[in-house]
């Protein structure tokens, strides 16, 4: 399955709801996604991984580029993931930290 | 391009560097591991390591990427489940530093046994899990 981005807005948040694979192949276009958005002025984005099948460090590397030009603007980036596959992929980077990581996109917005 | 083949117990698969073939090194992988009667867990993290070496052959900038140059995947299931990827590589861990995620950690931490050999230009990288 390719990958699949669908946004919209929130509670004055941009949430990007993620489907299928983020891979060294797919992950270009996350990162085109993220970028143009903050360059729209989207500042506060919540990415919802809840229908993300398979993430390599490539999907990682977007994560993390896209928090730190979100913080740059002041913004946020946060994360909906309950997915064991994907949290320990988190959680051997070291990355559990680094995000915020929420288990409905209702939690996330609800901050 | 991929080519496959099959001998008793092992596949070997070869794939130019084109970023959209790693999805299919992944799926046979993971057919492999089902194969050898791995756990779910088991095949997800074979899946993944396997997915992740490539990645890693491949570089995080995929223009660089010479497309005439192979990646050979071979996947043993004698005893342990090995992985074994080689490939011609200008150093397997450059450009990953601007990406903020160091692909290391994560194949560390989906194997206990990883190793990384580069012998005239051509980087062997080896993983294995019990069976």
């Amino acid at each position: 399955m390719d990958l699949s981005l669908e946004t919209r807005q929130e509670s004055g948040r941009t949430i990007i709801e993620v489907g299928g694979e983020i891979d060294v192949y797919t992950a270009p276009k996350l990162r085109e996604c993220i970028t143009g958005l903050v360059d729209e002025g989207h500042r506060d984005l919540i990415i919802d991984l809840e229908q993300v099948e398979f993430m390599d460090s490539t999907g990682l590397g977007v994560l993390v580029g896209g928090l730190k030009r979100v913080r740059t603007h002041e913004g946020s980036l946060e994360l909906v993931c309950t997915q064991e596959r994907l949290l320990k992929i988190f959680r051997i980077t070291g990355l559990g930290k680094v995000f915020a990581i929420h288990g409905s996109q209702s939690e996330a917005t609800a901050q | 391009m991929t080519t496959a083949t099959q001998t008793e117990g092992d596949v070997t698969i070869a794939i130019t560097r084109d970023p959209a073939l790693v999805r299919t090194v992944r799926l046979v992988a993971a057919a492999v591991a089902r194969r050898a009667a791995c756990t779910d867990s088991l095949i997800e993290e074979i899946r993944l390591a396997v997915g992740e070496a490539c990645a890693v052959m491949i570089g995080p900038d995929e223009s660089d990427a010479a497309p005439e140059e192979k990646i050979e995947v071979q996947l043993q299931t004698e005893g342990e489940f090995r992985v074994t990827v080689t490939g011609r590589v200008d150093g397997v861990d450059s450009g990953f530093a601007d990406v903020g995620v160091d692909p290391w950690a994560l194949l560390q931490g989906l194997s206990d046994d990883v190793d990384v050999v580069e012998t005239d230009g051509v980087t062997r990288l080896t993983m294995s899990w019990p069976l």
